[in-house]
This record gives structure tokens, sequence and C-alpha cells, in this order.
């Protein structure tokens, strides 16, 4: 199951294999050349027991493995290092290609905070695993099989002496750093409690001042506060566990090597030389057994990562595309729809069901009705956000799932209801289909939507950045620009998603005077809640729990007393008075 | 009100000196702890003396005295005695003796060296908690003007982010002990044997330190390129997902795409520069340290033959190699951590010295058991910055049990008149009347337990519904919060989530309507039932069902209450018994909806407005 999950990231590693592979096997030569270094002392050692007094071969031995080591063990670390980087490299872009190619069904099951952790801890989790967690493997078994190499040439006898010992101090290395693993795991959670308790705490700080809740604010947190301490102090303690018991189980060995290895030289059976080096060997392979258990960690972790990396990248488009094959260049913008149905996944009651309409080019239609009638999916049916069965739509007679996506989102541009801005200049927002756009363009566009006088208003005009990094709008500041990115398209079809919520009337009724002179003769479908803003309509359409419950003129549906009639009873008794605000100017 | 410099808590206090003020003032945290600390200091001594004792066992016990023979005077702290000793005593060949010395010492030194970390880093986390606790705290008294101009991100990384640091220098600082104490030990055994021979090998400190320090800087600065990168990577992707229906619906899938490759063959640029770098330095202290076994074989070597040296000195020595470099290259390590964690101190105790608050009476009068509710406003003037007055003296009186609406534009001093009365800002040009109580007697404690805020901003804390009612007061029972709510008409769709009151609610509240928000709030106000009520009204649309709901609940709410509306549908004003209409912070008309129409000024010309559009012909 695990092999399978990182055998994935195979494809991945594949353009670099050979850079890899040697960086593996450099890593064995420079393990040799490390052995030679204990080796070479033993050697020095030995020299001057038995009064010859050659050191200059042993110690000119040491500095050439020194220094051969040192070239090799760099060069193979980088060769691994940098493998992990390319691959790391490579998923993200995969990653971000595949994000782009999902729509609301893929986000309506997986969140925008979801996606980021793949992007930034598993893709992290795969680069380690390849630029680190080989290493680690690498050199734990190329110690073994130097260490023990060197010692059995030494001598065979101590050597095997020393093998039983070993099984335990690996296993409590792996057991220990497992620990290590949760405890560690428990500090981030804990840390992360904190920071979230601290930030709803500020975020709240008028709220908990204005009911006098400060002291059993305080309180809260020092629960919060001791937790993270309490988490802090036990990963401490795993840690200082290994470090003391570690070398005291590794001293098993040591003591064997002192007592046995000691026995062997009194008999002239071995060397002072060959005795000592035997201390260093067997350091050297306990060492790396201290990462034990954090390499296993680190393999799990990174098959987890790369099964929820796959999740992501082997899935196809979610809208299927189609080349330009015998549909008009251009929409015309009359539209059909034919016992339209919609179900989103997850929920159980379809919100669109059965929806028949006929729109002619050119028209303009106010599309009305409760909250959760469908009036947003019927839009994103039509721009293919989401894809309801190939039929049911058709724009100019051919079916919408028959265009091109690009040029059905083209020349169909709908205004989104969420007023989403990206963190850049106002310019490169209006022009975001296209940034080649002429200023005068974006001017008009820019009138039309009410948003000339907000733009001049800025010292930086066009150039003002807008976010977190730069202005702030107001949610009508925000709305009418989003608006403007729309009309600066001058498409066939214009579709508005709710688009003045956070305009007040006044507003609203200028920008709906400009929008109708701009847009006569072109089709446009408005999503509202105000009767203010329908009533501009040439034909006013009801949804009701997904089917069409009344169509008709202001006048006609007024007079049909319905639903849109009582509408705009509670509406006029109680006007919308959002423009207060607006006293100043009004006076 | 004196002028702060807000900037100085909002500017990047980065890389600072090392300071001993700061220090010594951390300090004053761990005070509660220092005989943790003492016992601390106590065991680090006694763990590197053993820590330096096991390799004598093997060189100068064993190789000198047992295999080679040789029983001169050693430095050897009395190891071979004791070892003869041991032997004499049991029975036990000396070369047992010797090993069960070592087993011994090196059980001991595991446990010195345990209880040595764990002493130390109780007392630290204790005192840390300690000051994260006083930051928190401080921080939590700070009053609204204060939190008006920083923003809380910065305020938030002091108490996480600042403190966690001061974790990583005092983990860091015991790190650094528990290698420099055996340090200093393993250096005099060393002086002892041969000084020659130490001096020599200490000639590499130098060279290993100021190349680990000329690696520090290179890298800091690739470091630094590569979180920036990589920080842009993320910044990208996240907005490209926030926005990826306008990105689709414009068709920039590939465009952004290739924007992103742009950063990301950035990123891969320096992180290849930085692993470059670091694996030539990976490599270079662990050969300084084999160059060094060569050095001492060599110089030792020719000190044996001459007789100035043991052979098991010359092991020795090869064994202390290590405990004589590991210290300075945990010291590089450690320098970054170090110079972070000053910047942190210096940004948490900037906090902690910041004294803006709201002054309390020195002597607050008593208020009764049950207030009346009638307020008084007298002549009221007030500046955020000095030279724009926000208002400019007002004055009205609110019976009790009156509702007052309030309306005007954007600055005309709504928000401004709620926040002086609920004490949010302190002020002193003017009064305000609480049933004859000037509010600045009042402890503001005192005074807001009996003034019930609903913020334009409604604040959901993560926790049930019921938690979010009752908001920490223990005396608001679950039977209250639930008739608070059935009052305000939240009974239902509370009652219709799957585990009703116990409902976990996330921060921002995303598994709630806009008005489902609205309703919780009042349900919260009424739980709390203050005899004084204010409501800044929200001004996000919300479908025209709910919107009767809300205003039902709002009548029951002020039913009997004294209260000010900040209103901005016509609905929330018919509610009011009056309404008064502000002006650059002036009042421009105070009276009844009818009288202020029938006058015919400002109010009336608005209202008209309103009617005009919804009355005139609708067929365009």
């Amino acid at each position: 199951m695990l092999l399978r999950s990182l055998a994935r990231v195979r494809p991945f590693i594949a353009p670099y294999k050979w850079r890899w592979l040697a960086g593996v096997v450099a890593f064995g030569i420079a393990r040799y050349f490390e052995a030679l270094v204990p080796f070479y002392l033993g050697r020095g050692l030995d020299q001057l027991v038995d009064g010859s007094h050659d050191l200059l071969f042993p110690v000119a031995m040491i500095f050439m493995a020194v220094v051969v080591r040192y070239l090799v063990v760099t060069l193979a670390r980088y060769c691994v290092r940098s493998t992990g980087l390319y691959v790391a490299s490579d998923l993200r872009r995969q990653l971000y290609d595949g994000l782009q190619r999902q729509g609301l069904a893929f986000y309506n099951r997986h969140s925008v905070g979801d996606m980021m952790t793949r992007a930034v801890a598993d893709i992290a989790l795969i680069q380690r695993l390849i630029g680190m967690g080989t290493i680690l493997m690498v050199i734990l078994v190329y110690a073994t099989l130097v260490g023990f190499g060197f010692m059995l040439y030494l001598s065979p006898e101590l050597t095997l002496l020393l093998i039983p010992p070993l099984p335990f101090v690996f296993w409590y290395a792996k057991r220990n750093s497992m620990q290590m693993g949760v405890a560690s795991q428990a500090v981030q959670d804990r840390l992360s409690d904190l920071g979230t308790h601290v930030q709803e705490n500020l975020s709240g700080i008028r709220t908990i001042q204005a009911m006098a809740q400060e002291e059993s604010e305080m309180a809260r947190f020092a629960v919060t506060n001791t937790a993270y301490g309490d988490a802090f102090y036990e990963q401490a303690r795993v840690n200082s566990h290994m470090t003391a018991w570690m070398p005291t189980l590794a001293a098993v060995c040591t003591v064997t090597i002192l007592g046995y290895g000691s026995h062997l030289v009194m008999n002239g059976e071995m060397t002072v030389g060959e005795f000592t080096a035997f201390f260093m060997y067997v350091n050297m392979i306990v060492q790396p057994f201290r990462v034990a258990g954090f390499m296993v960690n680190l393999f799990q972790r990174a098959g987890v990562a790369s099964d929820r990396l796959h999740e992501v990248i082997d899935l196809d488009r979610e809208i299927p595309d189609q080349p330009a094959d015998g549909v008009p260049a251009h929409i015309e913008g009359a539209m059909s729809l034919r016992d339209l149905h919609y179900r989103y996944e997850e929920t159980r009651a379809p919100v669109l069901q059965g929806l028949d309409l006929d729109i002619d080019a050119g028209e303009t239609i106010a599309v009305m009705g409760k909250v959760g009638s469908g009036k947003t999916t019927l839009l994103r049916s039509i721009v293919r956000l989401v894809d309801p069965p190939k039929g049911s739509i058709l724009i100019d007679g051919v079916a919408v799932q028959d265009y091109p996506l690009a040029q059905l989102r083209a020349q169909v541009a709908m205004v989104p209801q969420d007023p989403f801005l990206f963190g850049d200049t106002l310019r490169e927002n209006l022009t975001y289909d296209d940034t080649s756009r002429p200023l005068d363009a974006i001017w008009l566009a820019a009138e039309a939507a009410d948003l000339k006088r907000t733009i001049e208003g800025f010292a930086e005009g066009l150039d003002t950045v807008v976010g977190e990094r730069g202005v702030t709008l107001s949610g009508g500041q925000k709305q009418r620009a989003t608006l403007a990115r729309g009309l600066i398209r001058q498409a066939p079809v214009l579709m508005l998603d709710d688009c003045f919520s956070s305009v007040d009337t006044e507003t609203e009724e200028h920008i709906l005077q400009s929008l109708k002179n701009l847009r006569r003769g072109q089709t446009t479908l408005v999503v509202s809640h105000r009767v203010s803003t329908a009533r501009h309509a040439d034909r006013i359409v009801v949804l009701e729990d997904g089917r069409i419950s009344e169509v008709g003129t202001h006048d006609a549906l007024l007079a049909a007393g319905g639903w849109y009639a009582e509408l705009e009873r509670i509406q006029r008794e109680g006007a919308d008075t959002s423009d207060y605000d607006g006293l100043g100017t009004a006076s | 009100m004196s002028q702060r410099d807000y900037s100085l808590f909002e500017a990047d206090i980065t890389g600072s000196a090392f300071n001993m003020r700061l220090l010594r003032r951390l300090m004053r945290w761990m005070r509660p702890y220092k005989y943790t600390f003492l016992a601390s200091a106590l065991l680090v001594l006694l763990m590197s003396s053993l820590q330096v004792l096991l390799p004598i066992i093997i060189s100068l016990v064993v190789i000198d005295g047992l295999l080679r023979g040789n029983t001169s005077e050693r430095p050897d702290f009395g190891m071979t005695d004791l070892t003869h000793w041991l032997s004499d005593s049991t029975g036990l060949t000396p070369l047992l003796a010797a090993c069960a010395l070592y087993a011994a010492a090196q059980i001991c030194w595991a446990a010195t060296g345990h209880w040595h970390r764990m002493t130390l880093i109780s007392s630290v986390i204790k005192g840390l908690r300690d000051l994260r606790q006083d930051l928190f705290n401080h921080l939590e008294t700070r009053p609204s003007s204060f939190y008006d101009r920083v923003a809380v991100g910065r305020v938030m990384t002091r108490v996480t982010n600042d403190v966690e640091a001061l974790y990583e220098l005092l983990r860091g600082i015991g790190t650094l002990i528990g290698e420099f104490v055996p340090f200093f030990v393993a250096l005099s055994v060393m002086l002892s044997i041969n000084v020659e021979l130490t001096l020599i090998l200490l000639l590499a400190l130098p060279l290993m330190g100021s190349i680990t320090l000329w690696f520090r800087k290179a890298t800091s600065t690739l470091f630094r390129l590569v979180r920036q990168t990589l920080s842009s990577l993320n910044q990208d992707m996240q907005e490209n997902l926030a926005g990826l229906t306008v990105v689709q619906l414009s068709g920039r899938e590939e465009k952004n795409l290739a924007r992103y490759d742009a950063i990301n063959a950035e990123n891969r640029g320096h992180e290849l520069r930085s692993a470059r770098l670091e694996t030539l330095y990976g490599a270079f202290t662990d050969s300084i340290a084999h160059i060094a076994i060569g050095v001492v074989i060599w110089y030792g070597g020719g000190q044996v033959i001459q007789n100035a040296m043991s052979l098991g000195e010359v092991v020795l020595f090869t064994q202390f190699i290590n405990m004589l470099f590991h210290p300075i290259v945990v010291l590089g390590e450690q320098t970054n951590i170090l110079f972070r964690a000053m910047a942190s101190g210096e940004r948490i105790f900037q906090a902690l010295d910041w004294d803006e608050k709201i002054h309390e009476p020195e002597h607050p009068v008593k208020l009764p058991e049950r207030l009346q509710g009638n307020l008084a406003f007298r002549d009221l003037k007030f500046e955020y910055d000095r030279g724009v007055p926000i208002l400019r003296g007002v004055t009205f009186d609110i019976h009790a049990g009156e509702t007052l609406a309030i309306v005007g534009p954007t600055g005309s001093g709504k928000s401004t008149l709620i926040r002086l009365l609920s004490r949010f800002y302190d002020f002193d040009d003017g009064t305000i009347f609480l049933d004859g109580f000037d509010l600045n007697q009042i402890h503001t404690r005192d005074l807001r337990r009996r003034i019930g805020v609903v913020l334009q901003d409604f604040h959901i804390f993560s926790g049930t519904i019921l938690d979010n009612i009752a908001l920490g007061n223990p005396d608001i029972t679950r039977e209250k919060a639930q008739a608070a709510a059935r009052t305000v008409n939240a009974h239902a769709f509370i009652s219709a989530l799957p585990k009703g009151y116990d409902t976990p609610l996330s921060e921002r509240g995303q598994n709630l309507s806009q008005g489902q928000r609205q309703l919780l709030a009042f349900a919260r106000v009424l739980a709390a039932d203050p005899e004084i009520l204010i409501l800044d009204e929200a001004t996000a649309s919300i479908d025209t069902e709910t919107e009767l709901l809300i205003q039902d609940a709002l009548r029951k709410l002020t039913a009997g209450r004294t209260s000010i509306l900040i209103a901005h549908r016509l609905q929330t004003i018919q509610e009011a018994d009056r309404v008064l209409v502000l002006k650059d912070g002036a009042i421009e008309e105070i009276g009844t909806h009818e009288s202020l129409l029938a006058a015919d000024g400002l109010y009336a010309t608005l209202h008209r407005l309103q009617f005009q559009e919804t009355q005139a012909d609708p067929s365009p």
C-alpha cells in the first residue's frame, strides 16, 4: 500500500533519475572513505605501539580520505537534494494546472484551504522524501554495510558479539522517534490552536469589551496557553529521553568492546589501534539509527502526501472542452432552455427542475426568486460553470456544450455575485480577460458602472492597487468594479448575478440607465432581489424551487397578483433606505 | 488626547543587536522558577563531568593502565584508583571492574543529563507561559482607540510568533549550555595533558567559526529570497483559487499558469543556489574534525615517541575532538535564532509597554441594582485626530424606555456617538449622564454590563450556538439562552440545525446566513438583558422574509428598553419613537417620524426620495 503510494512519485523522478542515482552511488563511495579514517587512526596508533614510528603514511591516508570524502559527499548531497527540488517544482506546476481545470463541483467537495495544504505541506513532504529521506536511508544502509565490513576485517569474533544489541538500539530509536513525531505534531496542533484563539479573540475584541468579558477570556486563554506549554514539555521530554538513552543503549556495544576487546588485545589477537578503531565504527553504525523513526515516519507521511496530490493531478477536466467545429464564430444571443434540470452532487434535491424558456436576442430578462430557488445555478449553467445535460441549453440554436469553452465564456459574460478582485491594480482587474484593452474602453466601462469618480478619487488612478496590500474598497466599490470588468467585454450576452446588493438604490438607478443605453439590442440577464431593479426588464422570470412560477412584464405580473406582486408591496411599504448615507448629498 | 505613533507598532523590527537589558527584563519572568533553574545548573556540571569521564575510562584506565601497563600519574579523576578499589572489594578482574565503572558512569550521565534538560525546560516553559499570558491580558484590555489604528494581525503575531521565538531562543540556550559546559571541562583536561597540542587544535576554532559565520551570512540572503518566492507562490495559488470562477470566466488559465511558472522557476533557482552552499558547508565541519584526528596522530605520535605523552592520552585527544568542535557548529546554528529572538523580545516589550487605556474613575460611583435608563447628552464634542472634530457639541435626551433612531451620512458621527456612550473612548469635552450619573464616574466594566451593543460586524466565536449566546456568562443558563432565542425568532432556525443549540459554529460563521447571524446577535444581547440597547444596523442585503423576522425581533428587543438604533432601513426607523438626524457632527433635526415629515426638512426630503422611487409609474 505504502510502496504503491510512493511508487506514484516515480514518474516525477524519471526525468532526473541519473542525477539521483549518481547521488545514491556517490554516497556509498563517500562512506567508504569515511571509514578509512578510523582504520588509519588505528594503523597510526599501532605504529607507535610496535615502535616503527612511521606516522607519515597513516596520516597522509587520513588527509587523503578526508579530502576525497568531502568532495564526493558534497556532490552526492547536491545531486539528491536538487532532484528533490526539481520534483517539487514540477509537482507544484502540475497541481496548479490541475486545480485550474476543476470547477464548482470539485470546490464544493474540497476547500481552498485543503488545496493550499496540499500545495504547501504535501509537496514539501515529497521534496523531503526525495531530497532527504533517501539520503537518510542510504546513509543507514551504507553505514551498516561499510562499518561491519571494516569491523569484520579487523576482528570477526568481536564483530559478531556486537550484533545482538544492535536490533534493540534500532528498535528503541525507531520507537522513540515515532513518539517524537507524535509529540511534535501535538506541539504544532497546540500552536495552531493558540494562533486561532488569539486571532479570534482579537478580531472580536470589541464584542468582548462591549460585553465586559475580558476576564473570562483571559481565563479561557490560560487553558489554551497551558495546553501549549504541556505539549512543548512533552516533546522536550521525549527528545531528552532519546538524547540520554540512545547512547546509553549503544554503550552496551562499547562495554563489550571494552571488555572482550581488551581481552583480545591482552592475548595478542588484536592491536590497540584496532581496538580504538572499533569504538569509532560502532559509533558510525549507531549514529544513523537516531533518525530511523523519523525516516520511517517521513516515508509514511510522504506516501499519504503522494496519494493526496495524485487525487488532484489525476483528475480530468471537470468541464470537457470542445474544438470549434462548425459552430458560428459569433453568438447573437438568442437562448432556449429545454427542460433544464440540474442537481449539485452532494445535495438530495435538484436545484433546477425543468426550466423551459425562450429568450430573444436583444431581450433584457430579470430573474427573481427566493434564496435557493436556482437563479445563480441557471446563470452558471449557461456559461458552463456547472454542466447540465447537453441540449437543455441552446444559444442561437446550438447546444452550449458544442461551443469551445473559451468562445462561450468570452461572448457570454457573467458577473458573479461575489465581488472578487485580485490583489493587483484596478487596471489589471478591469482588463483581466485581455490586458491589451485600450484606455478609452476602460473608462467607458468604468463610467457605465459608476466607478469613474471612485477611480479619479484615488491618487494613483487606475494604477491603484486594491486588496490586502493596497486600498481596501467598500463593498459597493468592489461590486461596481466587478461590474465594470464584465461590461468592458461588450459581450453579446451579459449576465449579472445580484450585482447591486451593496450599491445604494440611487447609484443602481444610474447604472441601470447607462446599461440600457450601452446594451441596446443585446441580450442581458439580471438576477436581483429588488423590484426596483427588475421592473426595468423586458420580462421578469420568477423562479420557485427550480421551476418557473411567473413570467411576464412588470405590469403583467403586478396584475397577476402572485409572489412578485407581494414582493413589490412589501418593498414599497418598507422601502429599502440603505442610501440614507446619501443624505449629505441629497440636501 | 495625546497623539501616539501607531506606525511604531506597525513597523517591522528586524535584526536587532544583542541586548543585555532585554535579557535581564526577560529574566524577570523566570524569577519565580529560579530554584528549578539553579538545580538545572548544578546538574549540567555533573553531567559534563561524567561525559568527560567516559573516554577517560577507555583511554587512560583501560588502554594506558591495563593494556599498556603504564602506571604513571594521569589526570584521570582518580578513575584508576577507583577501578582497583572496585576490583579489590568485589573480586572482579580490573578489566571487568573498569567495564562496570564505565556502565555506571554512562547511566549516571544519562540520568543527570535528562534531569538537567527537564528542569531547565520546565522553568523556561512556565516563565514563557506566564509572559504570554501577561501579554495577552495586557492586549485584552487595550482600548478601541488602539485597535482602530493597528491591524489585528500585527498584534496577534506578538502573542504567537514572537513569544514562539523566545521559546526557540531558550531552547537554543539550553542546547548551548549542554554543549559548552562539557567543552570547557574537556578543554581543561586536555590542557593539563598537553598544552601545545590543545592549542594547535584550538586553532581550528576561529577557522570553523569564521567559515560558519560566512556561511550563515551567505545563506541568510538566499533563504530570505527562497521564503519570499515561496510565499509569492502560495499567495498566487491562493488568490487564483479564491477567484477561480473569475479566472475561468475570463479564460485566463494559461496566462496564469505561465505567471506561476515564472515564480516557480525563480524559487527553484534560489533553492538550488542555497542547496549548493549548504552541501558545501554541510560536510565541512566533520571534515575538519577528521583532519584534527590526523593532526593528533601526527603531533601526539611525536610526543609519544619522545615519551612526553602516553598512547592512551593520544586516544583521549581523538575522543575529545567532537566535544571541542561541535559547540561551534551549534553556536552557528543558534545565532540566527538569537537575533530573531532579540527582535521578537523588543516587539513583545513594546506591546507590554503600550500603556494606552481608558481612564477609569478613581472613586467610581456604584450603580443601583436596576437602572431606569434615562440618557442625557450635554454639549458632547470629540475628535480622534487633533483638529478634525467629529462631534461638534451634541445635546439631547433619551427618556427611559424610549427608542431613538439615529440617521446621517457616513462620517456624520453616528458611530462615534455610540462608541462614547459605551466608553470605548475617553472624552472630556461635554458630558453624558446615565440616570443622572456622569458616565466618566462609572467604571467601564460596570457600565458595559448595563449597555448591550449589537455591532455591525457580528462576531462569532468558535464554539456552539449556545456558547455564542451565553458568551462565557455563567448566569445565562441553557433555558435563558433558549428563551432569548425564542423571543428574537432565532429558535426556529437553530432547532432546525442538526445539533440544535449545540451546533458548533466556525469562526466566520459560514454555516449561517447574514440574517441568521443578525438574529443570533439579538439573542446574545437579549440574554444579557441590558438596561440600554445600542444597535448598529448592518447594511448588507437580506432577503425580504428574514427581514420581516428581524423587524419583529427588534420590536420585542426594544420594548420597554432605552434603545439607540443607528438605522439604515426605513423599517427600522419606523420602529423608533423619535428620529435624530446627524450631519457633520451636529444635530440637524430631532423629532418623531411624523413631526419631521411635517417640518419638511432634510429628513422629509430624503423620505420623499425613497417613496418616489417605488410609487413612481413603474413603466419606464
